[in-house]
């Protein structure tokens, strides 16, 4: 190393890439820094250490579940674990990791310098690592953590065993709400990005598909976020200061609980589904070379989407004594929601009929995303339907059926979004090999794992079990080989965003040659993307093929990338 | 815009006749594979061994008919694109710039909104069919629902002599039922709960049906669930651990819980209704296959919840008969309980685990639960 | 030697929009790094501000400053959208729980006090009036006058704080009495919580009223905590109907 100090401007440590010369680059990442992709990859980074968390936990509990007796660890531990698994993967992984897509890829999308709220959206990516600490806590609190179920349906979760103020299920409700106050912040901060700070030219059927998902699904947070506050207020009060709200003692129902609960957590899945359609409708286009078919309809229907996810909750209690009118009612709103999001499917499938694919990781994953999450969308009609769910509701039918959303779909789609990014946000390439072989393992994984749940579940397994009658063994041991080799899986995939981000290949600022604003910045872009030279917009988003430029003068956007 | 078709050849313009073939091939393979798998779908479940199986059997093998041709048809499409649209190495062009079919997109819009409304409509005939969900009545409390359905006493309820037999249905003598295990923070088994003293009144006196008419509803019998065990109190006053029930037989339910949300379910039946404490739900079903089938707690309710089983046995009306009179010489005596045995082994490595509450003391009963017997589904 | 700032789109002399000195601009130190500003975080024009401008193209920093004006209040009124929906469930959950419990009233207690409460409204209610006359008097640029007005209006916030412990503590059930003392105490307390941070965010705004140049860039700070104090006034007559007009089953 020289001994001359390299001059730098020290504004340029904003930026969410080292600078050569510049001291404690990798710092940046530590501090409140305001710039929307430092707080994106801060937020990414942070919720992958929680997989990785929640994914031990998986480990140990499909170790229990290989052999019927509960053998490995206590019944009572096997439920905070399982509790845990939940309450992690949900909240520390899945909804921080898409709030950390949306930092990184909105502003670039719509040609805005960064967030509208900048301090604010610090201040919400910080609150992460706050109620994160919180929630491992509980761990080591006297009693252990919360054990009543991500759900935390009371009286269960309002027994309080040890009689503790500060126990388990408090810390894991004290998490919950701080969560759920940084999704707020960050959903005001979003939909106004979005509503207000497009670049010129960029009407609402101009913007990214993406950017419209995640409009969407931050307006489910806006609306369903507060009704479980509420909720999560009211069981806090009966767990620690006696009030009576669910008890029936007091004159409360358990059923009310119930229905606040599910009013925010059915269209959360929305809120984790919606971006990595964004996703998919982002990524096929670039590698089959074909605009997105039907863009407007798929635009609409992420609104569809959300007005009937905000309607559909009671199919979680058709069995908690709901009446029987009130079954038929949310059964029909729930088959309904079949039709925008089959729209979207069929989209992604025409887009890529007659394309030139090109299977790269991240088309690889998001194929394999659409193909399970078909799959998925038939077991959900199936327990949208009153009798079925009544024979598998609350069996491992239902847990087949969501893992197969929420990990063979969502997190695919979220593999997808980090091949397909990395290089943009990074500056450096990832490894294709690596990425093929993360891609196997964990498709084949996932299909070992939750296939055959959907039998356990069909030969009446229930679910949250620590252990269970031999005639489910097969079935359990085929799961949790395939957990392993999920587990095993990771390995590549770490291996190559470590590995690559120190010193992968240089990206050139369009490695997929792809159509979108993001796609005419340097990769990585600098501190505030276009700064004073915000383009003018003049096309549709995924002109491939149509022989036209996305904004004016464009030959000199891309001019200026090969200069740089 | 083209029709869906994709072999290359044709060149004029009208439809391509190789591509119509082959997609009419393709859609009568998926429809034979669709109709073999809706034919495996008994395969994967228990036992018919309720009137509402069979019901509920047939819409989900509809559905997985349904459900095996959309994914046929889709991983078809996927399948082609894979093997017929991929790009050549280095070739970076744009494919065939379609941005839309309005008449494709009406069409995938349409179509699966029908579907899902003639599957809907299906299901609500199907579920007004099972008719197996009667009425709810608040209480405040579990000593209100023992109140209600006309139970005298608890588990682990002091002063009743171990030997007695059953008492006749009219009989009200109540002792303050006592929990052995106290010290509990637990505000579900606290004072307010089941230990208010009950003035019982007189059991339904119409419970006591004859025994021989097969049309009769028997019933109703009382479900009782605890943390962590399963009590049916028959009609009579007979208890038991294990449910049994006369073939081809309605019964009525009343569920109640005296603690935490429980469910009763029971696979071979294909029900299952959650158990609400603060409420007491009525229930319906019909036996009718004969055998040993569980009974699980399918709604966590905490430490042992995996633990609280028990079976339904389906029998002819003779054979539920001499059982039913057998039980009521029988003296009353603890059930044995898993849950009580893991509590204890727990009590014996020094109480190392998670927080949780005792089990309630296993149910008195006039029929133990029989942990080896084996069940099918 | 090659500048490495090349391919980050700085050189040295690009004026870096955003970073102007005022409300929100961030210092510039060596270290670069950017200090928190905790204090600033709880109002709403401070936050909101300091960041870079929407459609940059040859906009000034004093358009900038204005386009921000604006999307603090997108961004509260969105905000103010979502919390409404917290108390929207909470009223839920009264109705509900009042036409369904099994036991309602505790044992001993009629009902509510109508008398004082209504008094208590109609001066909370009245405040939201007054604090529109501030808002004017801002609008005008009569400062003194706004000021007059606007601590009569935390005043009256006060009054009625001060009106809802007297209340409170003159009840003869607790938190504890069953599920009516849940859902009035619940209710009363959040909605009160609410009245105090609007009572705190309004003595914010005075302290600020008094710094030179405050209002250069518009008024956003005083015009989103007047709404929220209407919002908590809209929610309190919802919650008066609910709790003390709508008594007996």
């Amino acid at each position: 190393m020289s001994t001359t100090p390299i001059p730098f401007d020290p504004r340029a440590l904003r930026a969410p890439h080292p600078v050569p010369g510049a001291p404690d680059n990798w710092r940046r990442f530590f501090t409140f820094n305001t710039d929307a992709k430092v707080i994106g990859i801060q937020y990414i980074a942070l919720a992958l250490l929680f997989l990785l968390v929640g994914g031990l936990l998986a480990m140990i509990m499909r170790g229990e579940l290989i052999t019927p007796p509960a053998d490995l660890v206590d019944p009572s531990v096997y439920n905070g674990l399982y509790t845990m698994h939940g309450t992690v993967m949900l909240f520390l992984f899945l909804f921080p990791i898409l709030n950390g897509f949306n930092n990184l890829l909105i502003p670039p999308m719509i040609g805005a310098p960064d967030m509208a709220f900048p301090r604010l959206n610090a201040l919400a990516f910080w609150m992460f690592p706050v109620f994160g600490v919180v929630l491992m806590a509980s761990f080591l609190v006297p009693g252990g953590p919360a054990s009543s179920g991500w759900w935390a349906y009371p009286p269960l979760s309002t027994q309080n065993p040890l009689g503790l103020l500060i126990n388990g299920q408090f810390l894991w409700i004290l998490a919950v709400a701080i969560s759920g106050v940084s999704s707020i912040l960050g959903a005001v901060n979003f939909c106004t990005t979005i509503i207000r700070m497009r670049a010129p030219g960029m009407g609402w059927f101009r913007m990214p598909i993406f950017c419209w998902t995640a409009l969407a699904a931050q307006t489910i947070q806006l609306a369903g976020l507060p009704v479980l506050t509420a909720g999560a207020v009211m069981l806090l009060f009966d767990l620690s200061f006696g009030t009576s709200f669910f008890q029936p003692e007091g004159g409360g129902d358990p059923m009310l609980y119930q229905h606040f609960f599910w009013f925010y957590s059915h269209p959360a899945v929305y809120v984790m589904a919606l971006p990595v359609f964004g996703f998919f409708s982002e990524i096929f286009p670039v590698y089959a070379r074909k605009p997105l078919f039907g863009y407007p309809v798929v635009a609409i229907a992420s609104f569809g989407i959300v007005l009937l996810s905000l309607i559909v909750w009671v199919h979680h209690m058709f069995t908690s004594g709901t009446p029987q009118w009130m079954r038929h009612v949310f059964m029909v709103t729930t088959m309904l929601i079949a039709v925008p999001t089959g729209i979207k499917v069929f989209a992604w499938l025409a887009t890529l009929w007659r394309g030139k694919l090109w299977l790269t990781t991240a088309m690889l994953f998001a194929m394999g995303g659409v193909f399970n999450f078909i799959f998925a969308g038939i077991t959900g009609i199936m327990l949208a339907t009153v009798p079925v769910d009544v024979h598998v509701g609350n069996t491992y039918f239902v847990v087949g059926h969501f893992h197969t959303v929420i990990f063979s779909t969502i997190t695919f789609g979220v593999y997808a979004a980090i091949y397909h990014w990395f290089a943009k946000f990074t500056g450096r390439m990832l490894y294709e090999g690596l990425g093929k072989v993360h891609f196997v393992l964990t498709f084949v994984g996932a299909q070992l794992n939750f296939l055959p749940m959907h039998w356990a579940g069909l030969m009446g397994m229930p679910r949250r079990v620590a252990s269970y009658d031999p005639e489910f063994a097969l079935a359990n041991v085929l799961a949790s080989l395939g957990a392993f080799l999920l587990g095993v899986a990771m390995i590549p995939f770490l291996l190559n965003l470590m590995s690559s981000w120190v010193r992968g290949a240089p990206a050139p600022a369009n490695p997929w040659q792809a159509i979108g604003l993001e796609w005419l910045l340097p990769s990585p872009p600098p501190v505030e993307n276009f700064e004073h030279d915000v383009p003018t917009v003049i096309s549709g988003p995924y002109g491939y093929g149509l022989g036209h430029p996305l904004v004016a003068d464009q030959a000199r956007y891309e001019a200026q990338l090969k200069e740089a | 815009m083209r029709a869906s078709g994709s072999t290359p050849s044709g060149s004029g313009p009208g439809i391509d006749r190789g591509a119509v073939l082959l997609v009419t091939l393709g859609v009568g393979l998926a429809l034979l594979a669709s109709s073999w798998l809706m034919a495996q779908v008994p395969r994967w479940l228990p036992p018919q061994a309720s009137t509402a199986a069979p019901l509920v059997d047939d819409l989900f093998a509809l559905e997985a008919g349904i459900g095996c041709f959309l994914l046929l048809g889709c991983t078809a499409v996927i399948a082609w694109t894979l093997l017929f649209d991929r790009a050549d190495k280095y070739d970076r062009d744009d494919g065939e710039p379609i941005e839309g079919n309005l008449k494709l997109e009406i069409t995938w819009t349409v179509i699966p909104l029908v579907v899902v409304l003639l599957l809907a409509a299906q299901a609500i005939r199907v579920n007004g069919q099972l008719a197996s969900l009667g009425g709810k009545v608040r209480v405040a409390g579990a000593a209100e629902a023992l109140q209600l359905v006309g139970v005298e006493g608890v588990a682990g309820v002091a002063g009743l002599p171990a030997s007695t037999s059953v008492q006749s249905s009219q009989s009200s003598q109540l002792s303050q039922p006592s929990e052995p295990q106290a010290s509990k923070a637990s505000r579900s088994r606290s004072s307010k709960g089941a230990s208010r003293g009950l003035g019982v009144p007189a059991a339904d006196p119409a419970a006591a049906e004859p025994a021989t008419d097969p049309i009769t509803e028997l019933g109703p019998v009382v479900v009782i669930a605890r943390q962590w065990s399963w009590e049916f109190v028959y009609p009579d006053g007979v208890r038991s651990a294990e449910l049994h029930l006369p073939v081809n037989r309605p019964v009525r339910f009343r569920l109640m819980s005296l603690d935490v949300l429980h469910a009763m379910s029971i696979p071979a039946f294909r029900l299952r209704q959650d158990v609400v404490p603060g409420s007491v739900i009525d229930y319906r079903l019909t036996p009718s296959r004969e055998g040993r089938y569980r009974l699980r707690d399918s709604l966590f309710s905490g430490a042992y919840f995996s633990s609280n089983q028990t079976d339904v046995v389906v029998e002819s009306a003779a054979a539920f008969e001499r059982w039913r009179l057998a039980a009521r010489l029988s003296p009353l005596a603890p059930s044995p309980n898993a849950a009580a045995d893991l509590w204890r082994q727990r009590q014996e490595r020094g109480n190392r685990g998670w927080a949780t509450v005792p089990p309630a003391p296993p149910p008195l009963v006039n029929v133990p639960l029989d942990p080896n017997a084996a069940h099918e589904g | 030697m090659a500048n490495p700032l090349d391919g980050t789109g700085f050189n040295a002399a690009t004026p870096l929009p955003g970073f102007n000195s005022g409300a929100g601009g961030f210092p510039e130190g060596s270290s670069g790094e950017v200090p928190l500003a905790i204090g600033t975080l709880t109002a709403p024009a401070g936050p909101f501000a300091g960041g870079p401008h929407g459609s940059g193209s040859g906009g000034g920093s004093g358009a900038a400053e204005h386009a921000h004006g604006g999307y603090n209040l997108t961004g509260f009124v969105i905000f103010l959208a979502s919390e409404s929906l917290i108390f929207a469930a909470l009223f839920a959950a009264y109705i509900v729980l009042k036409g369904s419990a099994p036991l309602w009233l505790p044992p001993g207690v009629e009902g509510l006090e109508v008398r004082e409460p209504l008094i208590n409204t109609i001066v909370l209610v009245s405040s939201s009036g007054v604090a529109w006359l501030a808002e004017r008097a801002l609008h005008r640029r009569q400062l003194v006058r706004f000021r007059l007005w606007w601590l009569l209006t935390m005043a009256m916030g006060t009054w009625f704080v001060v009106g809802q412990a007297r209340e409170w503590q003159g009840l003869t059930f607790g938190l504890g009495d069953g599920v009516f003392g849940a859902c009035f105490y619940l209710l009363t307390g959040f909605h009160g919580l609410h009245v105090i941070t609007g009572v705190l965010l309004m003595a914010l705004m005075l302290w600020r009223s008094f710094r030179p140049g405050n209002y250069d860039g518009g008024e956003a700070g005083v015009t989103a905590v007047g709404l929220f104090w209407h919002f908590v006034d809209v929610i309190w007559i919802v919650l008066f109907a609910l709790l003390y007009l709508w008594q007996g089953r």
